[in-house]
Parts: C-alpha cells; sequence; structure tokens
C-alpha cells in the first residue's frame, strides 16, 4: 500500500512537471471583456491611463502587466495566446522587429486611417515600418538642452554651438564643467550627426549613408569631448548637473523631477544650432504607445477597438502631461490651457520639429553597439576618425549581414 | 537476475522525477540549443524557421577571426591570473584564519563571506561607480588629496584587465576561503605535531602537510571556479563593455566578444552555433583538465 502511494506520488510529480514544462492549457485568453497590457512605465504613465480606461469603459477589464524584460519576453511568447498579452505599451523602436516577426497587426486595420490627421507628424511616422502604422501614440520623448540658471545665466545660454564652446572654455576646470553629455552613446551623439546632415542608418537598413557627415560631426564633437569629463555614463553625467558640478546638459525629461528634488534652478532652452551647417541638434525621439497583438486582433477585434477608440481622446494626453510631463502625440492637446502653462511639454513640442525618431527597423538593433564603439574609439582613445569609421561601416556590414 | 532488474527499474523510478528535472533543465536546452543552431531561426523566420544544415556554423567559424583568437587568449591569461591568485590568497587567509592564537575568528569569517551575501550585478556596479569613476570614485578621490592627476582606470586594456581581477577576486575569494578553511579544519593535527618533532618549518609544514592532504577536497571546487571564471561575463561586461557605458577598454573574454559580435544580431540560430562552438571548447577544456587530474593520482 505505502509503495503504490509513492508510486503514484512520484507519477504525479513527473506528470506536474511535464505540464508545467509543456503547458497544459490549450485555451488562450479569449475572453472579451478582458484585456492585459503589458508595459514597462512606472506609475505616473500608467495610473491616470488606468483611472481613465476605467471611467470610459466600465464593462472591459484592463489589466496593466509591468514587464522589466518586456520585449524579451514578447520575444518568447509573442504567438503564444496562452502567455502573451493582448496589447503592450512600449517606443517605436522595437516595431520593426515584432512586425518582422508577425505578431503584430497595424492599427489602421482596426480603428480606419481618420484618427491620424490629429497626431504629429513626426509621431506617424516614428510608428511607420513599411507604410503601416503598427501603433497608436500616446506620447513622445525627446532630449532636452537643461541648465542650472543659478550658473548659466539667461543671456549665457547659447543658441549657437559655438558660443556653447566659448561657454565650456570659461567655465571648465577646478572639477567644475561648463556643459556636460553622454557624448559617447549612440543616442546623445545622434543629436550631432544629424546636424551635420548625416544619420546612423537609413529606411533601407543602410548604414551611415552620408559618411562624410558622419566624420565631420565626428571632427566638430571632438573639442567639446575634450572639455567634457572622460566617463559619459548616464549616472556620472547626471550627478555632474544634479550636484551643481556641471552649469548645462542635454537629458530627457525623465531627468527633471530629480533635478527638481535636488533644488536646481533649472531651465530649459531650444537645442543650440551648429555654426557651420546652421541646423539645430536634432535628437532622437522616442515615441510611446499601445501595440496591438495578432491574436488579440483576431479573436477581441470589437473590445480592442473600443479600447484604442476611448486612447484618441485629446483628455488621455492631457492627463499623461499633466502626471508625469511627458509630451502628447496629439496636436490639439497643446492648445488646452493647463497644458499651455507647462514650459517643459512646450519645449518638447517644438523640438518634435527637429527631432528625428529612432528608426524602428530591425537593423537599428545593432547599430547602437557599432556607433557606441566608433564614438569610444573617436573619444576616448582618440584614434583616426576615417579610420574609426571604416572599421565601423565593415562591423556594422557584417552584423547586419549576420541578422539575416 | 530478475530480482536485481527489479532492484534496477525501482531505483530509475524513485530517481525519475529528479532525472527529468535535470534532463528538462540542463539536457533538453543543450539538444534544443543544437537543434535552433541548424536553423535559420531570426528576426525574419522568428516562428516559420527551416532547418538549414550547417550553415551557421561556417558562418560562426569564418566569425572567428583574430578578434576571437585574442578573446581567446585574453580569457585563457583571465582565468590562469583569476586561479593563481585566488588559490593564493586563500591559502594564505585561511590560514591565518586556522591560527589558533587568533582571536575573534568568527568575525573574521563572516566578514570574509560578506561579499558572497551581496548580489553580483549590485557588487559590480559599487566596484564601478564607488571605486573606478573618474569623477566621484574613491580612487581618483585619493589621487586628488594626494595632488595626483586623476586616472581613467576602466579606459585601458591593461589597467581594465586588473580591476575586472580586483573585482572578481572580491566576489568569488569567499567560496575559496570557505573550501580551503574547512579542508584544513579536517587535517588531523598529529601530522603537524609529527612534522614539528621531525624539525619542519612552516613552509616545510605548509608544503609536505597542508598542501597535500586538502588537494582532493578542494579540487572540485577548484575545477568548478575555473569554469565560472572561464565563462566570465558579468564582471568584465558590466564593468567595461556595457551597452550606453563602454569605458574605451577592449578587453574582452570570449563571452563578452560573442555577445557583441554575434548575439546583439537576434539571429538565434547563428548566437545558438556560436554557444555551441563555446559549449565544446569547454568541454575540451574539462575533458582535458580532468585527463590531467586523473593522470596526476
Amino acid at each position: 500500500m505505502k509503495k503504490t502511494i509513492i508510486s503514484l506520488l512520484i507519477v504525479t510529480l513527473i506528470a506536474t512537471i511535464f505540464c508545467g514544462a509543456v503547458g497544459c492549457n490549450p485555451t488562450g485568453n479569449t475572453d472579451p471583456s478582458s484585456l492585459v497590457i503589458w508595459h514597462d512605465k512606472e506609475e505616473a504613465v500608467i495610473t491616470p491611463l488606468q483611472d481613465y480606461v476605467k471611467k470610459a469603459l466600465p464593462n472591459i477589464t484592463v489589466t496593466f502587466e509591468r514587464k522589466s524584460s518586456l520585449t524579451d519576453s514578447l520575444k518568447l511568447v509573442g504567438n503564444d495566446p496562452n502567455s502573451a498579452p493582448d496589447m503592450f505599451i512600449f517606443a517605436h523602436d522595437k516595431i520593426g522587429v515584432f512586425a518582422e516577426m508577425n505578431i503584430l497587426t497595424p492599427v489602421t486595420d482596426i480603428i480606419g486611417e481618420d484618427f491620424k490627421s490629429e497626431y504629429l507628424p513626426m509621431t506617424l511616422s516614428a510608428v511607420t515600418y513599411k507604410e503601416k502604422l503598427y501603433q497608436l501614440p500616446l506620447y513622445f520623448e525627446t532630449l532636452l538642452f537643461m541648465y542650472n540658471s543659478k550658473y548659466m545665466l539667461e543671456n549665457e545660454v547659447p543658441e549657437t554651438t559655438d558660443e556653447l564652446l566659448e561657454y565650456m572654455k570659461n567655465n571648465t576646470g577646478r572639477g567644475r564643467y561648463g556643459f556636460v553629455e553622454q557624448h559617447s552613446t549612440a543616442y546623445y551623439s545622434a543629436g550631432w550627426i544629424h546636424a551635420f546632415g548625416g544619420c546612423i542608418i537609413d529606411d533601407s537598413g543602410t548604414p551611415f549613408p552620408n559618411g562624410q557627415a558622419v566624420k565631420d560631426a565626428l571632427n566638430y564633437h571632438t573639442q567639446f569631448v575634450n572639455l567634457m569629463p572622460g566617463e559619459s555614463e548616464y549616472n556620472t553625467v547626471n550627478t555632474l548637473f544634479l550636484n551643481g558640478k556641471a552649469d548645462a546638459t542635454i537629458g530627457g525629461p525623465w531627468m527633471v523631477p530629480s533635478a527638481r528634488d535636488a533644488g536646481i534652478k533649472l531651465g530649459i532652452a531650444p537645442m543650440p544650432t551648429v555654426t557651420g551647417t546652421r541646423k539645430s541638434l536634432a535628437p532622437y525621439s522616442g515615441v510611446q504607445g499601445i501595440h496591438v497583438l495578432k491574436f488579440a486582433a483576431e479573436n477581441k477585434a470589437q473590445t480592442v477597438k473600443d479600447f484604442l477608440n476611448v486612447l484618441t481622446a485629446s483628455e488621455v494626453g492631457i492627463r499623461l502631461a499633466m502626471a508625469s510631463g511627458c509630451a502628447p502625440a496629439k496636436t490639439d492637446c497643446y492648445d488646452d490651457e493647463r497644458i499651455k502653462k507647462d514650459e517643459m511639454v512646450q519645449i518638447m513640442r517644438q523640438t518634435a520639429e527637429i527631432a528625428v525618431p529612432m528608426p524602428n527597423i530591425p537593423e537599428m538593433d545593432v547599430m547602437w553597439t557599432v556607433v557606441d564603439s566608433l564614438l569610444i574609439d573617436v573619444n576616448l582613445k582618440k584614434k583616426n576618425i576615417d579610420a574609426s569609421f571604416d572599421t565601423a561601416l565593415e562591423k556594422a556590414n557584417s552584423l547586419i549581414d549576420a541578422m539575416k | 537476475m530478475k530480482k536485481k532488474t527489479k532492484i534496477t527499474l525501482k531505483s530509475y523510478l524513485w530517481s525519475s522525477p529528479s532525472l527529468l528535472l535535470i534532463g528538462l533543465i540542463v539536457v533538453f536546452p543543450i539538444f534544443y540549443t543544437a537543434y535552433i543552431s541548424m536553423t535559420n531561426m531570426n528576426v525574419y523566420h522568428w516562428f516559420d524557421y527551416t532547418v538549414i544544415g550547417f550553415d551557421n556554423y561556417f558562418k560562426a567559424l569564418f566569425m572567428f577571426d583574430s578578434g576571437f583568437l585574442s578573446a581567446l587568449l585574453a580569457t585563457i591569461i583571465w582565468t590562469l591570473v583569476n586561479m593563481i591568485l585566488q588559490l593564493v590568497i586563500a591559502y594564505v587567509l585561511a590560514t591565518l584564519l586556522n591560527n589558533p592564537k587568533l582571536k575573534l575568528r568568527r568575525f573574521y569569517k563572516t566578514l570574509l563571506m560578506f561579499p558572497w551575501a551581496m548580489p553580483g550585478y549590485v557588487s559590480i556596479l559599487l566596484w564601478k561607480t564607488g571605486m573606478f569613476n573618474t569623477e566621484f570614485g574613491l580612487l581618483n578621490q585619493l589621487m586628488t588629496k594626494l595632488g595626483l592627476a586623476t586616472y581613467h582606470w576602466l579606459s585601458n586594456d591593461l589597467s581594465a584587465f586588473i580591476c575586472c581581477t580586483i573585482v572578481n577576486l572580491w566576489l568569488a575569494l569567499p567560496f575559496m576561503i570557505m573550501i580551503i578553511d574547512g579542508a584544513m579544519q579536517s587535517i588531523d593535527k598529529s601530522y603537524y605535531e609529527v612534522a614539528k618533532l621531525e624539525g619542519a618549518n612552516w613552509i616545510q609544514r605548509a608544503y609536505y602537510v597542508t598542501v597535500p592532504t586538502i588537494k582532493p577536497i578542494i579540487a572540485p571546487a577548484v575545477i568548478i571556479t575555473i569554469f565560472t571564471t572561464f565563462k566570465q561575463f558579468d564582471v568584465v561586461y558590466l564593468l567595461t563593455q556595457q551597452a550606453g557605458s563602454k569605458t574605451g577598454s577592449g578587453f574582452h573574454t570570449i563571452l563578452t566578444f560573442a555577445y557583441e559580435n554575434a548575439f546583439i544580431a537576434s539571429n538565434y540560430g547563428y548566437s545558438s552555433a556560436i554557444s555551441i562552438i563555446i559549449f565544446i571548447l569547454l568541454i575540451v577544456f574539462s575533458a582535458t583538465f580532468k585527463l590531467k587530474e586523473e593522470g596526476d593520482r
């Protein structure tokens, strides 16, 4: 009897392990009154969204689940209705990867094309991949020129990069810096490259289509790098600015709450213009919004449609901007009296005119590392620009080949 | 014979849950990786991949250019340096801990185990910002106080190698100290008494009594540590090669090199082929080492 019980227990244990490993729930989530949305955002973004949706769609249960490695999880379970969410909120730069994986449905297939006229053109261009819109934009982020008005006076705020360089020369030394930025990371350096007419990769997946512009930008940028700390990572740059050891920086809106908490007299100004090219530093922008997975689009079509339609309301963008300081993707949000008073949001709106959406093609995934290495070679190792560029181009081509 | 078969079957039945778990967690991923390495699974063929034979292996072997060979050499040097330093330092500290005249022994032991209790990721980043950072790191703060020029510790290959070694030692020493300390405590004290009567000094006692006695006990720990050091990724990547905060060092282990040159391409077929090649390298390394161990006995 005892042996039989033990044997049964062992068989049960084996069955449990096996079921756990292969998954024994074949049904999938097809309940039309519930939606599961993955995101990687902070509470300040999700709470207003959640509150608004709850009131607008009382008959639908919407569950927002925070995922720390959202893109990796989607790569694993994106086509598995048992494990995947119905939708997810993320930046637009992974659209190409997920569209190629064939797990996304274009939002225009669900809610049509009419909504497009109400959105900032930059946000729509960001979320378009192979002529299809794969995301309903909610808000966007981009880099801003920030300064500590205790040290950099209003009349000293540079309008051109030459003025910025002059300011740096006069105010750098003895443990203080006139200006700091993450000079050797691709995301931050892209603004300089764009100002010279270059880009990291074009829509067809060709790396550095205008190589000379990239080299010119790198060459011009080195004189600024020489007046900045050798360390260019996020924590060092932010801490220098937040501790009052750097007068100005280029940073994202996510820095604003920390700067205010640190008692910095924060000023925000438009990006300086490169004197030689007469173009402003044009940073990358990231458009955050809702993506719909295929399974949900096919099995919960009406619920998904209702949900997306609710999110096209201007009030959503306004509430998000007020709660978290992000810049709404809808144009008319900026006419709201509450948003007009927000200097940071308004400057981001201005920057949207010049900002370049991060490329959303899959090939961009490898370019971050390639450009980082190029910047390290030029800025920190002081290697020859032409030779470093050639090495980077070769590596980019080899990695892009390796993707296929 | 029949009874023997019954016993054998029963023993398999009792151990089947564990075998199944090991199969699912250890064996299955290896075979699955080997299978994926034979396919064209990448961003463009994520769910509709097909078997393409050994193409990924040819591509991977082509990638193994001089960059890979120098990374392999650096990994071997890294493993040797770390192992020698770990064994020497752990041995010295364990000997000191076993000194009968030492007071507060438990306190020192707890203190030496402390790095082990901290998550590796946190420790590495603390070292990076707290010690090696050019602006706020303790080392540069000290240099400034002494009137010396500050130094970018993680920017060149040699200093980055030394910094990575220090952090790796900090993380790995508690394990080795614990093993050697435990092994030393198991040595019969009469051996030392006899050695003393024979006139052996401290070095001779260590060479002729301590080392031969603890060798078989610490051998498995040494083998485990050799492999964890050989396939080290976190320390080198987080200190010097992390995306967005690269420091300028060209020091790569084979894993950080493979990550930067293959894994970021999201081509799982190709990355799996490289993983299998690294796996085979480790198996060969392991087999060579084990054969040598057995030969020594």
